[in-house]
This record gives structure tokens, C-alpha cells and sequence, in this order.
């Protein structure tokens, strides 16, 4: 693969795409994990005390780093499609970009009350 | 792409450009139909088993119930196909870009598609064997 065809011009475009590459690496560091984790199940012991583990307040706040990454990816890649398949579609990129990582922000903080709820009212 | 266009255009003369694709372009297409699928997969996955319900309730009998309706063994196995495809072919991007010494690579690139396909195994069975 050429240098040429992995590298963005422009300062947002390119951060977009940083952004895009670090999150989508980590959702997928997240998922080799999160298939170990699942394959407990035929072991009930060791699976619901790996998800009282999960309870607990710091993997909670990775979970909301989980969300954002997840979200902005999904989000970003959607942009990326656009931009791919209807290039006449969008003519302001950045404002876009600016908008789905807005969008991305609001919200993982809309779910990250859910998520550490039950940290809060001490349930956990 | 462009340098694709490009360089077809030259060799065609004015003619439209040639219809043949390389491996590089249906990487190029899967990436973006299966975002498109994993985006609502993912999120609805997301929306479920974060939000919805607390991640410590998320318990075996949990699956179990859930997983008592086969299309949400279905979806979950999707969702594991997918984005297990859709995230080792970014990683070979991201190896493509980094790891520039071709034995390295290769060595690197071998682990990658090994972890991934026995990661697939695993998870397939876990979604198949599970009672």
C-alpha cells in the first residue's frame, strides 16, 4: 500500500482519521477480550465473578471510554460513507466531523449517568 | 483511488473506467457495507447490555434467557463475525502503514490472523454449545 493512499490532507480530515484509526484499534482490543470473557459462560462461577469485576467503579469509567470509542467510530465511519458513496452530499467536512464528534461527546455523557449510576447511589 | 482513476483513464483514452477490481477494492466496499451493518449491531448491542441493563445483572441466567430466542443468537454471532472481519482488516491497514520490514510484518500479520481466527472459533462455539 502506497503512503499516498492511507494519508488525509487537510487538519481536521486528519485528526478525524487518528481519532477514527486509535478508537477502532481499541474497540477491537476491547472485543478479543470481551469474547474471552463470554466464553466463560459454561462456567457460571467464573463468568458471574467476572461480571461483579465489571461492576467495579474503574472498569465502569473504561466502559464510558468503551462508548465514546465506539460511538465515534460509528459516527466518524458514517461520515466516511457518506463522503465515499455521495461526495456531493456533504459539502462542509469539517462542520460535519465537528458535529459527529459533538454528537459522539453528548453522548457518551448521556450514557455514562447510566453506566455509573449504580456507583453513585451506592448500590455497587 | 483517485491515482486508480487516474492512471485507468490514461490507458483507456476518454473511455469510462475499467471494470475490474482487485482485492484492495472489495476490502475497500466490505469495510463500508459491514460498518454500516456493525454500526447498528454494535449500538443496539451497546444500548442493551450497558444501558438498558446493568452490566453486573448481565449474569448467566441473563444469557441464558436471552439467548432462549435463537435470532439473538444469530445477531450476537453476527456481530462477532463481523466485527472480528471488519477489525482485523484494520488492523492489517494500521500493520500495512506500521510495521515496514517485510519479515516483520509478516510475522506480525500471522499472529494477528491467528488470535483472530481462533477468536472466532472460540466464539462461535461459546454461541453454539451454550445451554
Amino acid at each position: 500500500m502506497s503512503p499516498s493512499s492511507t494519508m488525509y490532507k487537510g487538519k481536521t480530515g486528519q485528526w478525524a482519521f487518528v481519532l477514527h484509526r486509535v478508537t477502532g484499534f481499541l474497540v477491537f482490543m476491547f472485543i478479543l477480550l470481551h469474547i474471552v470473557d463470554v466464553s466463560t459462560l459454561n462456567s457460571p462461577h467464573i463468568y458471574n465473578s467476572i461480571h461483579r469485576l465489571y461492576g467495579n467503579v474503574f472498569l465502569r469509567l473504561f466502559e464510558v471510554g468503551l462508548l465514546f470509542a465506539l460511538l465515534y467510530h460509528a459516527l466518524n465511519g458514517l461520515r466516511v460513507v457518506m463522503i465515499d458513496f455521495f461526495p456531493k452530499a456533504i459539502k462542509n467536512e469539517k462542520g460535519v466531523f465537528l458535529f459527529m464528534l459533538s454528537l459522539a461527546v453528548i453522548m457518551t455523557l448521556v450514557g455514562a449517568v447510566f453506566i455509573l449510576k449504580p456507583f453513585v447511589t451506592g448500590k455497587v | 483511488m483517485a491515482s486508480t482513476i487516474k492512471r485507468d483513464s490514461i490507458e483507456n483514452g476518454s473511455q469510462r473506467r475499467s471494470p475490474r477490481q482487485n482485492f484492495e477494492t472489495w476490502s475497500w466496499l466490505f469495510m463500508r457495507v459491514s460498518g454500516i451493518v456493525l454500526f447498528f449491531l454494535a449500538l443496539v448491542h451497546f444500548f442493551i447490555m450497558h444501558i438498558m441493563h446493568d452490566v453486573t445483572t448481565t449474569t448467566v441466567a441473563f444469557v441464558a434467557a436471552r439467548w432462549s430466542n435463537p435470532l439473538w443468537r444469530v445477531f450476537d454471532w453476527l456481530l462477532l463475525a463481523l466485527g472480528l472481519l471488519h477489525g482485523t482488516n484494520g488492523l492489517r491497514y494500521i500493520m500495512d502503514d506500521y510495521v515496514r520490514s517485510p519479515v516483520r510484518r509478516m510475522i506480525v500479520k500471522a499472529s494477528v490472523y491467528g488470535v483472530s481466527g481462533v477468536l472466532f472459533f472460540i466464539g462461535t462455539l461459546t454461541i453454539v454449545t451454550f445451554k
